[in-house]
């Protein structure tokens, strides 16, 4: 062994769908130093003694995003994630392909789920054909209006953040937390005109399926923070629609639920979201539940101090004006 | 040590079990738990989507109410934990903090920013030290395999959290091997429990849940345990629901972080509330081993 190498143990998966029976993890050990990029070993891998091992890159530097990869569990650009400190938590480096998307070969995914959410928000902008951008003259915007842009535009479609969310992996209709924060990018563009039909749209089947795990901006090698953008999004997607969805009624449900006590009342948030046919079917399980936490039926204690609450919503989320 | 006691709402109605463990666990160990009938719900995450200077609001107050006794406040929640650290981490934004200021201001309420917010898991990991717990130890949890299941709000986002590794945490699972339990690794450990949309898209919640307790259970888990009472809606209340969706029987006992330590303190399921789970956990306790035959 070199000075100032370790010896590192990869762990490949390797999976040739129509050949292979089922996916195998092939052990590889090369001498290298600590701080060599994961994608240098498995290119030295591949050069040196495995011809056949399947993978996607380009830039090497972080900048193209073809080399995203589950590494040890995490969402990772392969060149950019050092063996040190992997090895140093695992003992090991086990590589496996992105989740969420099928396996074409080894590490090679299929990408077509992710940019078929992608396209479906139709990432370009709407103008207005009647105000057309001034031919050859830029379109200024106040420092305000840029401020909004400042993480969006350093998304450079890894998918990494697609292969960390749990939504997508069990809700096919989900659209991934890229296409959401890329959604957000043309929702808050002043020169888009098509904020309130993209905020409709998104909605069903879509927005209230994030699960505000925040998993995609701990993946995101760019700090696009898609999580907090899709919180935006549902805050101004109640702006425009108002609780119309499950899941704005039921944000909205539980805001106005902390009016009559400061503290949670279950039975009537159930109500709020289901409203009083839906919560037949919730019956069930509230039986269920309510003969082991008879507490699920019960009218919470009201805090001390509830005028004070009273008086910050007054302040902050005064009632919203009847549609004329 | 002295500080605020945060319950959250659910410790005090539906998971009053945990309230009962964290008692019995702060006793234990001489925390003094100053109790303040004038906080408020957190939000949930819920206030959050529909009006988040509402929610940031809402929790200035809850802040302001431990600063102005001069006490750090301890949560028993992972999802109150990250909405009140969330509150202060955006209360900086200068717009935030004028408008929150200008309700808040009228109320002769005041939010500094001096106060800290502990999970109980960093309170008896960090502030206690494992030693001092561990010297508490009466029945070690000898032999009992148990996934840590952390919560998303107590790691993410980890920059604004100043959590430990979000991805890779170890604090639970040095806790859980300082009463002597066995902790399991498992990917589902810092993954989702599905609950923000239970209501929305069941379905989709119960089938998360699944997955986690499948994965936990693969490897060798006897029972799970979690720092977050919403959490443990999902995984034990809804257990039945998630089985269903993974198609599989799960029987996994999911215990709340203070009742395993209680448990190894000498305390009782009855003084736990463990008969109150959906998900009967008494197989899990008997694979603990009496002292001295390991």
């Amino acid at each position: 062994m070199a000075a100032d190498t370790v010896s590192v143990p990869f762990d490949v998966y390797r999976f040739q769908p129509g050949k292979d029976a089922r996916p195998r993890y092939q052990r590889y050990t090369l001498d290298l130093a600590p701080h060599t990029p994961i994608l240098t070993g498995l290119l030295q891998i591949r050069d040196e003694i495995d011809p056949t091992l399947g993978l996607r890159y380009s830039c090497r530097s972080a900048i193209c995003g073809s080399c995203a990869m589950q590494i040890n569990s995490k969402s990772r650009l392969a060149c950019e994630t050092q063996v040190g400190p992997e090895l140093e938590r695992h003992g090991r480096i086990v590589v496996e392909p992105m989740r969420n998307q099928p396996v074409l070969r080894d590490l090679v995914v299929d990408q077509s789920p992710f940019w078929r959410e992608y396209n479906k928000i139709e990432p370009h902008l709407k103008l207005d054909p009647r105000r057309p951008m001034p031919a050859g003259q830029p379109t200024a915007m106040t420092p305000a209006q840029v401020e909004r842009f400042k993480e969006t535009p350093r998304c450079i479609a890894c998918a990494a953040c697609y292969s960390a969310c749990p939504a997508a992996e069990v809700d096919p209709e989900f659209p991934g937390p890229m296409a959401l924060a890329k959604l957000y990018r043309f929702v808050v563009d002043p020169r888009d005109t098509a904020h309130q039909e993209r905020l409709v749209r998104i909605q069903p089947n879509g927005l209230w399926l994030c699960l505000r795990c925040h998993l995609c901006t701990e993946a995101c090698p760019k700090d696009v923070r898609p999580s907090e953008r899709i919180r935006d999004l549902k805050e101004m997607a109640i702006a425009v629609q108002g609780a119309t969805e499950l899941g704005s009624r039921h944000a909205v449900g539980f805001k106005e639920n902390l009016k009559g006590a400061g503290q949670i009342n279950e039975m009537k948030l159930v109500r709020a979201t289901f409203g009083l046919t839906g919560m037949v079917g919730q019956i069930g399980q509230g039986i269920r539940v309510w003969r082991k936490k008879p507490e699920i039926m019960k009218k919470p204690r009201k805090i001390e101090g509830m005028d004070e609450l009273d008086k910050i919503y007054a302040a902050l989320d005064p009632p919203a004006k009847e549609e004329p | 040590m002295k500080i605020a006691y945060y319950p959250g709402c659910l410790a005090q109605e539906s998971a009053k079990e945990l309230d009962m463990a964290t008692r019995w666990v702060c006793r234990t160990l001489g925390i003094e738990l100053v109790e303040f009938p004038n906080f408020s719900c957190c939000g949930s995450g819920f206030i959050d989507e529909a009006n988040e200077v509402l929610n940031i609001a809402i929790n200035a107050r809850n802040l302001a109410i431990a600063e102005k006794a001069g006490l750090d406040m301890l949560t028993i929640c992972s999802t109150c934990q990250g909405m009140l650290n969330l509150a202060k981490v955006r209360i900086q934004d200068p717009t935030v903090k004028s408008r929150v200021d200008a309700a808040l201001k009228p109320l002769g309420i005041e939010y500094k920013g001096t106060v800290q917010v502990k999970h109980l898991l960093t309170v008896l990991t960090q502030d206690i030290g494992l030693p001092a717990v561990k010297a508490k130890v009466r029945r070690p949890l000898q032999g009992m395999k148990v996934g840590a299941f952390y919560g998303c709000h107590l790691l993410r986002p980890a920059d604004e959290m100043h959590s430990e590794s979000a991805e890779e945490p170890h604090s639970f699972e040095d806790l859980l091997a300082a009463v002597g339990a066995t902790p399991v690794d498992y990917r589902g450990r810092v993954m989702c429990c599905g609950f923000p949309v239970l209501f929305v898209k069941p379905k989709t919640a119960n089938t998360i849940a699944g997955r986690q307790i499948l994965d936990a259970k693969a490897h060798g888990a006897d029972a799970m345990a979690t720092p977050c009472p919403l959490c443990h809606t999902s995984l034990d209340a809804y257990q039945n629901k998630a089985a269903k969706q993974v198609d599989a029987r799960l029987d996994m006992p999911v215990f709340h972080l203070p009742q395993v330590v209680a448990l190894a303190f000498g305390a009782t399921p009855e003084e736990l509330g463990l008969s109150r789970h959906l998900v009967r956990t008494d197989a899990a306790i008997a694979k603990v081993q009496p002292s001295g035959s390991a």
